[in-house]
């Protein structure tokens, strides 16, 4: 079993086991000779020829697997993609990232990548829409856009000379707000055509970063959010700081409504009991662990208690062996 | 421990301040305790406690030595915290220290009592083997191992775990020896003598974000606190130590409020923690 962080009793210990075995039995027929351990001798066509790359060594003529993870072929070259590893950006994707600098005309951003990634001024909307040159002015009022620590949501646009270039150029990127941020490894979430979820009838926005940064918050309508609500918005903010150091009531006020937070805390958790469990990410099964635990009963803080777990890890072999029936 | 953006902020102090915190739980709730006890098996005593994201480990070691001159009828006890950089890449080097040493000496100030060493935790006198001559030296080391807030709860009930997992040898003083000299001894490795427990207090910190103030903060929590205060208390509810950290101000009706939810709360966590240690022992017989 993994090394799971949770404590679990003789009979929930048996329960999980059986679970994952269940799992794996499902799991290993399809794809048993992708996935290679240390030392695994990877199966080779040696008419083509072969470019062994990362993660491969070549031992007494076969070629051997270094590192854990999934075997990727593209011609030639063959690799292996470490599973628990850092996140590796492909063009397109869509993340998560937290602003760690802001430089001359750029940003800089946190992704869990092995660099920071960049964001240029100049490839992302401006607050008021217009499209322009951006000037100097516009360079110095960068940190009204965003400022460090701002947690934000971009596309890959590419490897440039100077490192990973991100750009924000709709009204559905941008700065997140009153939600939290959560981080689960990269692997779990995978490449989709939607990563920006609306979930209507819990009020809130999930974004499934493929970089393995979540975030899930109040709903915002993304028509009204860059271009005419931004002054606005701003103007809010700034009157929230000046009421939170007066008084509590006014404060209480903008929080966000119990209810959409339940509904946040619930989803939070609900990933969070997927990650332990190391279970892939999709909005599905997110939702259909969140209508568990309310199906159940079960407080939001108790979704991390060990019980929860292995309640989650049963249903998901359930649901697998299910959709594996009907396909 | 990165940086909160204004946004995340704002959500984690409404939470408080509506008793849904970010992941779920009330103002007063815990996260779930975990427990395992003889994890090193070179120490007397050791136990790894988690709470939530945070994992320390805790090993006590016993030496003989000679008594302290002032007190010759009593043993004696140090604690020492290190903060391994696995848990946070500040750590590295010296960049733990500062942290280290002020739980080390929250935690001595919680768990030892008086210079005298009447009124710790651990019974003193119950560590001497010949009086003025040779007594135990208990040295109890804390190591963090992962970083999620709530650090000297951690500590103090891994502390609490290792010491009930403590066993100190028996010693049989072979000949009496003259005034002078040191008496020949015997460590038996077979027999071990059990510590009594019970008097050692656990730890509550209260931290207070905003208005309010929760038990249990995870990292994120404690980035947004003004200050905190950390009560020990022991079985019979008295307060055993009390120590107070962050700058700001905090009215004296307050503190005596949080001493009394403090009071409360250890009760539970008191039971809570005697039942893991219980079920820790019960698994590592098995």
């Amino acid at each position: 079993m993994r090394g799971l962080q949770v404590s679990l009793n003789q009979t929930q210990k048996i329960r999980l086991q059986r679970a994952l075995e269940t799992l794996e039995s499902i799991s290993s027929k399809a794809n048993s000779d992708a996935s290679v351990v240390v030392a695994d001798t990877i199966p080779l066509n040696y008419e083509d020829g072969v470019l062994k790359g990362h993660g491969t060594l070549d031992l007494y003529g076969e070629v051997v697997a270094t590192i854990c993870g999934v075997v990727e072929r593209v011609n030639k070259l063959i690799y292996v993609r470490a599973l628990r590893a850092r996140y590796k950006p492909e063009v397109g994707d869509i993340i998560v990232g937290r602003v760690t600098e802001v430089a001359p005309k750029r940003w800089r951003l946190d992704i869990n990548y092995s660099q920071d990634a960049v964001l240029m001024l100049s490839s992302m909307n401006l607050p008021d829409g217009i499209q322009r040159r951006r000037t100097a002015v516009d360079e110095l009022n960068m940190r009204t856009i965003f400022e460090e620590n701002d947690v934000i949501c971009a596309e890959v646009r590419g490897f440039q000379h100077d490192g990973l270039h991100l750009q924000a150029r709709s009204q559905k990127y941008g700065k997140l707000e009153r939600g939290q941020l959560l981080t689960v490894s990269p692997y779990l979430v995978k490449r989709r055509k939607q990563h920006f979820h609306h979930l209507e009838q819990y009020g809130i926005d999930l974004i499934l970063g493929c970089n393995g940064f979540i975030w899930i918050g109040e709903h915002v309508d993304p028509t009204e959010d860059m271009m005419v609500e931004d002054p606005i918005n701003k103007s809010e903010q700034k009157g929230s700081k000046f009421e939170g150091s007066f008084g509590n009531q006014v404060q209480e006020r903008i929080y966000t409504p119990l209810e959409t937070r339940q509904n946040i805390c619930r989803t939070a958790n609900a990933i969070r009991v997927l990650s332990i469990l190391g279970f892939i990410m999709s909005v599905e099964v997110i939702m259909e662990t969140v209508s568990l635990s309310i199906s159940l009963n079960i407080d939001v803080h108790e979704m991390l208690g060990s019980e929860f777990c292995v309640l989650t890890a049963e249903k998901e072999a359930e649901r697998r062996t299910s959709s594996k029936k009907r396909g | 421990m990165k940086g909160l953006s204004v946004g995340e902020k704002l959500f984690i102090e409404g939470g408080i301040a509506q008793d849904l915190r970010t992941d779920g739980r009330r103002r007063l709730t815990y996260r779930p305790i975990s427990v395992e006890t003889d994890v090193i098996s070179q120490a007397n005593g050791s136990a790894r406690v988690r709470m939530g994201g945070t994992e320390v480990i805790a090993t006590v070691k016993a030496e003989l030595g000679r008594p302290n001159a002032m007190q010759p009828d009593k043993g004696k006890v140090s604690i020492f915290v290190d903060c391994s950089p696995t848990a946070e890449p500040t750590f590295e080097g010296r960049g733990g220290e500062e942290l280290a040493t002020e739980l080390s000496v929250s935690l001595e100030r919680c768990l030892l009592g008086g210079k005298s060493g009447a009124g710790a935790g651990i019974d003193l006198s119950s560590l001497i083997v010949v009086e003025g001559k040779l007594c135990w030296d208990l040295y109890i080391e804390g190591l963090v191992v992962s970083s999620d807030g709530n650090l000297l709860d951690a500590l103090g009930a891994a502390i609490k775990a290792a010491l009930s997992n403590t066993g100190i040898p028996k010693v049989n003083v072979s000949a009496e020896a003259s005034a002078n000299e040191q008496p020949e001894v015997d460590v038996s490795d077979e027999e071990f003598l059990q510590f009594d427990t019970s008097g050692v207090p656990v730890i509550v910190t209260l931290t207070k974000v905003g208005r309010h103030y929760i038990v249990d903060a995870t990292l994120e929590e404690e980035s947004q606190m003004s200050s905190a205060i950390s009560i020990s208390v022991n079985r019979h509810c008295h307060v055993c130590g009390l120590t107070k950290r962050g700058g700001a101000g905090v009215d004296p009706s307050v503190i005596l409020d949080m001493i009394s939810v403090g009071k409360h709360v250890s009760e539970q966590l008191l039971n809570k923690l005697d039942s893991e240690i219980a079920a820790a022992e019960a698994d590592e017989e098995e």
